[in-house]
């Protein structure tokens, strides 16, 4: 039964269309998508949108082909899109991932939902907190889409090598028995997904910066910058294009470890905590050990070059925060860097120097004293010349 | 004295193959060349390959897929000239110390009070203060400044970059001060190269556009009189020291260096 609200003629002329739903339906439905809400009766339209009230740009098109390909491309729209029983949609509320989509999750056949990820994610550096004990500026950290943004980045390639071959023919073994092609093919890459890195490193390093580089934000949580990483040589590699460079997630969330669950470095359970270094590095039992070699010594070091906390503590003068800002990066520096790592970061700064220093006058003493060569020679040339 | 500068003008002498019994004196041997060569020709692979990693993310987008290949060839071949370079090096110790030719080359080569007047009386000559420049030993202090940093920046590089390469073995501290001085002093050595090297081999007026000795070894009896007047003295002076350093011209002197020393 379609809601009719007899007060607002606009909705009573568009129940009336939807109450023609089982005729137009037939021409509406995509070859791909099972539309059986209908939903594409409006939202097959490409310039259906409009700009909201920040005037952002709200696109409510849908390309159903597109949509049954992704990882959602089973579930109904009103699944996620909870409120939409009414048209136009005035109660729409934002999609919540931990919404149980009526799908039966296959090993507990429970309905199947996001909420484990996300009372993980929580519990993580990236989470909010509890309603009644919000992390300060909440609105920073980042949600559910803002890294599933469900682009198509890196779709047959990486550890495997070029496996869209791999994908054909490993899929058509599948196909043998399980004879319907959609389902075997969701299957399958809903299998092979995880067993793909979606983004290549240079994705995952500008999906980190889009925060970790931003001065301001991180000073508001007592963080730096992570600029530090474009010293190292892991960027250098991912510079170059190498598959296989080590991005962020590469020692942030290792071999063993979920994404969801990333952990301050002073937690026994972090990956980049001392005790766990070792591992890390070397990644042994990984498809790629990394520093096969690497001891206590060597993979407790710092990564990172130093940045704002090392330059801090060791009384420098910094770019200007906020009060309140610096005190909290102080306060994470004195917990986060040692004494130790403080006398690294001084001998390497004067070491630093004393190369400027040394290079700066060696060379300008080389071109003086050769400049001066060249003046006394062309004096020469001009003399009479005076024979052996 | 003869002009070397002047030898390119219109009033230069006649042409060298009229002159009968011409003389040349041997800067460089055949080890020594051989020496140069493999070690100048690490040395730029080296600074190509090293400097490769300072690229600009976006002028390295342009290799696109290619990044890869390129960034393993250059690692590989980064550590070949190193080695290479090591082992010239290497080599080198002991033609100091073994060779009678190296012996004397270390000999001539250690530094000495008179350098720095020679460098005094030089830069008054350069100032114009001075007539004539001082009269110089087979190696000025000019020579000895550049072997000295090359001893030392040689040294220098391979210890760290050994250090890289090893780099398990090691504190990550000693790693970071090895990345950053094999980084700073690659800056040195390439600068001082480009000023001070190139100067001398290539943009010396009488050197442009590139001095052959590092493929002959020899030079002009006028210019070893001209830039090494003291040791042009003692050569004449003691038949032993001619039987080394003088060869004369004969039909098997490369033709090229005829040209360029006329």
């Amino acid at each position: 039964m379609v809601p009719v609200n007899l007060h607002r003629i606009r909705t009573l002329v568009l129940a009336a269309i939807l109450l023609l739903i089982p005729g137009i339906s037939a021409f509406s439905q995509s070859d791909t998508l099972a539309d059986t809400e209908n939903c594409l009766l409006c939202h097959r339209y490409p310039n259906m949108g409009r700009y909201d009230e920040f005037g952002k740009k709200r696109v409510y098109y849908l390309n159903a082909e597109k949509y049954a390909l992704s990882v959602h491309g089973k579930l109904m729209c009103k699944n996620c899109h909870i409120g939409l029983d009414t048209i136009p949609h005035t109660e729409v509320k934002k999609v919540d991932c931990a919404t149980k989509c009526h799908i039966k999750e296959p090993s507990t056949n429970l309905e199947f939902s996001h909420a484990n990820m996300i009372k993980k994610y929580e519990a993580s550096v990236h989470g909010r907190g509890t309603p009644d004990n919000l992390k300060p500026s909440p609105e920073d950290l980042p949600t559910c889409k803002y890294c599933h943004d469900n682009r198509m980045h890196n779709p047959f390639d990486g550890q495997w090598g070029l496996s869209r071959a791999l994908f054909t023919e490993t899929l058509a073994r599948c196909k043998g028995c399980h004879t319907k092609d959609r389902w075997a093919q969701n299957f399958y890459t809903h299998i092979t997904h995880r067993m793909r890195k979606r983004r290549p490193p240079a994705e995952i390093i500008k999906l980190c910066t889009s925060c970790h580089e931003d001065r301001d934000k991180m000073a508001r949580h007592g963080l730096e910058s992570i600029e530090t990483f474009k010293d190292t040589f892991h960027w250098i590699e991912i510079k170059y294009g190498v598959k296989n460079a080590p991005d962020c997630i590469s020692c942030h969330v290792p071999l063993g470890y979920a994404t969801h669950d990333i952990r301050p470095r002073s937690d026994p359970i972090s990956p980049i905590n001392d005790s766990n270094r070792i591992q890390t590095c070397s990644n042994q039992g990984g498809v790629q050990a990394c520093h096969p070699g690497a001891k206590a010594k060597f993979a407790t070091g710092r990564v990172h070059a130093y940045g704002t906390k090392a330059q801090m503590l060791a009384g420098r003068q910094v770019d200007e925060f906020e009060n309140l800002s610096r005190d909290l990066i102080l306060e994470r520096a004195e917990l986060d860097i040692s004494e130790d790592e403080i006398f690294h970061f001084r001998v390497l700064q004067f070491i630093k120097l004393m190369y400027k220093i040394l290079i700066g006058a060696t060379i300008m003493f080389m071109a003086l004293h050769q400049w001066l060569d060249f003046l006394s020679a062309k004096r020469k040339r001009k003399k009479p010349h005076h024979g052996r | 004295m003869a002009d070397n500068e002047l030898a390119l003008d219109a009033e230069a002498p006649a042409a060298p193959e009229a002159i009968s019994g011409e003389r040349y004196f041997v800067r460089l041997n055949y080890s020594e060349r051989a020496q140069h060569m493999i070690f100048a020709g690490c040395f730029f692979i080296l600074v190509i390959t090293g400097f490769m990693l300072k690229l600009p993310e976006g002028f390295l987008a342009f290799f696109g897929q290619a990044g890869e290949l390129l960034f393993r060839y250059r690692r590989l071949l980064h550590r070949i000239a190193g080695t290479l370079m090591i082992l010239v090096g290497g080599y080198h110790i002991y033609y100091l110390l073994c060779k009678a030719a190296g012996r004397r080359w270390l000999m001539d080569m250690l530094p000495r009070l008179e350098d720095l007047k020679d460098m005094r009386d030089n830069l008054l000559y350069y100032l114009n203060i001075k007539e004539e420049p001082p009269e110089f030993d087979r190696f000025c202090y000019k020579h000895k400044i550049e072997y000295g940093a090359l001893i030392a920046g040689t040294t220098i590089m391979a210890l760290t970059g050994l250090i890289l390469w090893t780099q398990y073995q090691w504190s990550k501290f000693v790693v970071d001060i090895a990345a950053l001085v094999h980084g700073m002093e690659a800056i040195l050595a390439s600068l001082a190269i480009m000023i001070w090297h190139f100067y001398e081999i290539h943009f010396r007026p009488h050197k442009f556009p590139l001095d052959n000795l590092w493929i002959t070894g020899l030079i002009s009896e006028a210019e070893m009189e001209e830039e090494y007047g003291r040791h042009y003295k003692k050569i004449m002076n003691d038949p032993e020291l001619q039987k080394i350093y003088i060869k004369e011209k004969s039909d098997r002197t490369p033709k090229s260096y005829v040209l360029n020393h006329k």
